[in-house]
């Protein structure tokens, strides 16, 4: 994908992918908020992950792209399939229509995302983005995201890990309670029968 | 690879295809492999009646696969039906493309390479494509509105999901000591130190393991136990859609052997015999081995099954990867 950026700004099939994997991106995104059945929303999910992914390749970050579709379509969204399929999502759920901060929170969220675009656009304009020749051959590759965790911001890495234990942690306590509380309900009963 | 390689489309486009349809050639004919080898254990004869030796009954099997009514459940979502065995098949098939095979050749100003591509991210592509590949088992068994297929796909994917994580951690021992996550800089580095096979050995029994365990091979085929599923994600399929649900197996198993060639016995290298004939001699190799562990072990108990994926292999890989990192820096 480096050489395909680095031939020529105007690469055709460079434009064609983007603009395909841009319009999948935004397509699906709305999938998954239009479908009434979950399961179908959480593939749409999974081809949301999966356009982003090409758009990652296409600023070569391939080491991302790849670790996106392991990560996120690999392991999470079917985790989310898991759980659909066995709570049954077949059956549509009826709409109840959304309560009222949540569409203030959409219309706040909306207009942020139009102002970050026309910022974006504008600034790109006027030339204020940095251009594709100061990034070098090792952006995106294992080794520079490696360093770029362990020696520039190691302190955030461990700090996440930490957070995702302690969340690990968390699940675990939550679901053990859970079933301690089902066996204790259990044995109640066989306990009355026996006295 | 450092070097430069001058290899145009005109000599890709050819090779991608020769090696889709080597692959697809070599599934055929490991599905009558696999039954006459187990024929032979079990003291029977296997297919003999198709053919010399039976050799024509992979022909046969799919003239007869594809001539088979094409049902759909009543109640079922079609699309998605028809879709999951087309996504398992795609998956098992690209990740192949990753697996060097062969040294670069020189004709003149051009080179060929022994690989389709060698993208600098190879190792975690085929992990990336393996974990899309389950999307086809868990979707079609969701879509086929069966109580069977539904549990086969949730077991499919708990398994999956669960060994995938050992499978990983058994390669990074590998990823280490090679300093590189392209397969083609790995197998380079065996050849010319020694076979990570050695050094990497408890690396080697966890990822071969936990590779039975994602191919959902025997003994860990839980995912299609008949005596509690009927065939679990693949219960409503018949004729050539089940059988690229088959094709997808198969090919799984090539790629994961081909990948432990790759990691652990030197890729291509070997004395006197060109590189391809020394790939498909270990190839061959492994595959029995995961064939003769089929006729051996009887099935795994489920809550066996998690219980040694997550309690045994996991702890085992992680301890590898973390002693092989101390020595890999301690050594530096």
């Amino acid at each position: 994908m480096t050489v395909l950026l680095a031939s020529t700004a105007g690469n055709v099939l460079v434009w064609i992918i983007w603009v395909g994997a841009a319009l999948a991106l935004l397509a699906s995104a709305l999938a998954v908020v239009l479908f009434s059945n979950p399961f179908y929303s959480a593939l749409a999910l999974m081809a949301n992950l999966g356009s982003l992914a090409v758009l990652y390749l296409l600023i070569s970050a391939e080491f991302v792209a790849a670790a996106q579709v392991l990560v996120y379509a690999g392991a999470i969204v079917v985790l989310f399939l898991f759980v659909i399929a066995y709570l049954g999502g077949r059956a549509d759920a009826p709409w109840t229509g959304v309560p009222k901060f949540s569409s203030v929170a959409a219309v706040v969220a909306s207009v942020a995302i139009a102002v970050e675009v026309i910022v974006a656009v504008v600034v790109s304009w006027t030339g204020g983005l940095p251009n594709a020749a100061e990034i070098t051959a090792a952006f995106g590759s294992p080794r520079e995201i490696g360093r770029l965790f362990l020696a520039d911001h190691l302190l955030a890495f461990e700090v996440t890990s930490i957070i995702l234990f302690v969340a690990a942690v968390g699940g675990a306590v939550l679901g053990g309670a859970a079933r301690r509380a089902e066996k204790a309900e259990a044995q109640t009963p066989s306990e009355e029968e026996n006295g | 690879m450092s070097q430069t390689i001058n290899q145009p489309w005109w000599i890709d486009l050819p090779k991608a295809f020769l090696i889709v349809n080597l692959v697809l050639l070599l599934f055929a004919y490991l599905t009558w492999t696999e039954r006459k080898l187990l024929a032979r254990m079990q003291l029977r004869y296997g297919p003999n009646r198709v053919g010399p030796f039976g050799l024509l009954q992979p022909i046969a099997d799919l003239v007869k696969l594809i001539r088979k009514e094409s049902f759909l459940p009543l109640t079922g979502v079609d699309l998605l039906i028809v879709m999951a065995p087309v996504v398992a098949g795609f998956t098992a098939l690209a990740s192949f493309s990753v697996i060097p095979w062969g040294p670069i050749w020189t004709i003149g100003d051009y080179h060929i390479t022994g690989w389709v591509t060698d993208v600098s991210i190879g190792v975690i592509l085929i992990f990336a494509l393996g974990s899309l590949g389950i999307y086809g088992f868990i979707v079609g068994g969701w879509a086929s509105d069966s109580k069977y297929s539904l549990l086969g796909s949730m077991r499919t994917c708990a398994q999956m999901v669960s060994y995938e994580v050992s499978l990983a951690l058994a390669v990074l021992g590998v990823v280490i000591m090679s300093g590189s996550l392209s397969l083609v800089d790995i197998a380079v580095k065996q050849q010319e130190t020694i076979w990570f096979a050695g050094p990497q050995f408890v690396g080697l029994l966890v990822f071969f393991v936990a590779g039975v365990a994602e191919t959902n091979r025997p003994p860990f085929d839980l995912p299609e136990a008949e005596s509690e599923l009927v065939a679990g994600y693949h219960t409503e399929y018949g004729g050539m859609r089940w059988g690229l649900f088959q094709t997808a197996e198969y090919i799984n198993m090539i790629t994961l052997s081909g990948l432990m060639v790759t990691l652990f016995f030197g890729g291509w290298g070997g004395p006197g015999l060109p590189g391809p004939l020394w790939f498909l001699i270990k190839l061959a190799a492994v595959i029995f081995a995961f064939m003769w562990i089929r006729a051996t072990l009887p099935r795994l108990r489920y809550d066996q099954l998690m219980r040694f994926g997550w309690k045994v292999l996991l702890p085992v890989a992680t301890l590898n990867a973390l002693v092989t990192a101390i020595i890999v820096v301690a050594v530096d």
